[in-house]
């Protein structure tokens, strides 16, 4: 996701009708992109989709099918489930990220999304704290105290490393919830820029 | 706050603030698993609830601990993350606890999900605090990179944070190199140090959770 462009929705929604309600409330924050079912859902999908609409039922592949598809392929993207009813089963062990049951309104599409990109940016945080960190290891283990005292990328590395930690606690509510906590997780295995 | 001062006498450790984790890091056979056992026992004691997650004990050997060294522990006071892909019912109990299985130390999503669970049950049992182990990080290193365990510890912390609770970890020092080890620790709030000490014995030192580190002291 890069800053200037606005994120990526993919929709797949076999009902043309319902497709046209979601676009209509997106389209004036994101770049929305249709596909009416599991197999051009899956030929829409490429490293610049942020957060995918999938309607589980579907005539063809169905959500299930697709949401495999995109974590074996190792998109770094976001997956919403739509069902028709509320699902009985553990949403998350099934590794969808959220879902949403119809009737969707637009406030309640407009946050999932918003959420599922929270737990995107808090992902590229981590990876960013990871690497400075890291480098401050490296560094720990290169020099002496002393050295370590006086030098300046030392103490510049240290300050960002306090500001990423605290933008970390801030974003997601610093992973108070129990779906941004496993989603979160999920996300460890499956880097992007890996 | 926490006192873990009665299990280990240190000033540093009397009012340990809710939401902190704490790293316990020594090398083999120095005695970090009992230590952590005991932070969750002496807690229970006082009705603090207990999560463990484990790599190397058995569910049902530590259910058998806690009810040896905790008179009148209750089952909904405890739960068990096991992450030793041995297999088994999911959830199972073993004498009132709740047991969850992951399907092995590498299973991040899985331990993430065992430990909700457990945090579940003991939230619907009324325990507004309690303290999480995990025995240990260094059998998860050797299923995952440092980065990845890096990233979990930050995120588990996190959790625990929201949830008022404290985290004890372990990693034996003996076992990775020096920078693994300054990388990880990096992701928790304090430091618990263990060696053994000139002459026998063994002695410890505290960082981060006071403004300056302590002296090594004998334990």
């Amino acid at each position: 996701m890069s800053t200037s462009d606005p994120p990526v929705v993919l929709i797949v929604e076999d009902e043309p009708d319902v497709a046209e309600t979601y676009k209509l409330w997106l389209q004036g924050e994101y770049e929305v992109r249709m596909a009416q079912n599991g197999d051009e859902g899956l030929e829409l999908l490429d490293g610049t989709v942020d957060v995918v609409l999938l309607d589980r039922m579907m005539p063809g592949l169905s959500g299930d099918e697709v949401l495999t598809e995109i974590r074996e392929r190792e998109l770094g993207c976001r997956v919403a489930m739509v069902t028709a009813v509320e699902p009985d089963f553990d949403i998350l062990e099934m590794g969808f990220d959220a879902y949403l049951s119809k009737p969707i309104r637009s406030k309640q599409l407009h946050e999932t999304v918003t959420n599922l990109l929270e737990r995107s940016a808090y992902d590229s945080m981590l990876q960013q704290y990871y690497a400075l960190v890291e480098k401050q290891a490296t560094l720990e283990a290169t020099k002496s105290s002393a050295e370590l005292a006086e030098s300046e990328q030392y103490e510049a590395l240290t300050e960002e490393i306090a500001e990423m930690k605290d933008g970390l606690s801030d974003t997601l509510g610093g992973i108070e919830d129990d779906d941004d906590f496993i989603a979160t997780l999920r996300g460890l295995g499956t880097d992007e820029d890996e | 706050m926490y006192d873990l001062s009665s299990v280990l006498d240190f000033d540093a450790l009397t009012e340990v603030r809710p939401g902190s984790s704490i790293l316990v890091s020594g090398p083999a056979m120095t005695g970090k698993e009992q230590f952590v056992y005991d932070v969750l026992a002496d807690g229970a004691t006082d009705g603090d609830g207990a999560v463990v997650v484990t790599t190397s004990d058995k569910a049902a050997d530590v259910v058998e601990q806690f009810h040896d060294r905790v008179p009148g522990l209750e089952g909904s006071q405890l739960g068990v993350v096991d992450c030793r892909g041995e297999g088994g019912a999911d959830p199972e109990l073993i004498d009132g606890v709740s047991v969850h299985q992951v399907s092995s130390p590498g299973d991040l999503t899985g331990i993430g999900i065992g430990i909700t669970k457990a945090l579940e049950g003991l939230h619907n049992s009324g325990r507004e605090r309690g303290r999480l182990a995990l025995i240990s990080l260094s059998t998860m290193l050797t299923y995952t990179d440092k980065k990845t365990v890096f990233k979990f510890c930050h995120v588990l912390s996190s959790r625990l944070d929201a949830a008022g609770y404290i985290g004890v970890f372990t990693i034996d020092s003996s076992a990775h190199d020096q920078q693994t080890i300054q990388v990880i620790k990096q992701a928790f709030d304090g430091l618990i140090e263990i060696r053994e000490a000139d002459g026998g014995g063994r002695e410890a030192r505290v960082l981060g959770l006071a403004n300056e580190p302590t002296d090594w002291q004998r334990i």
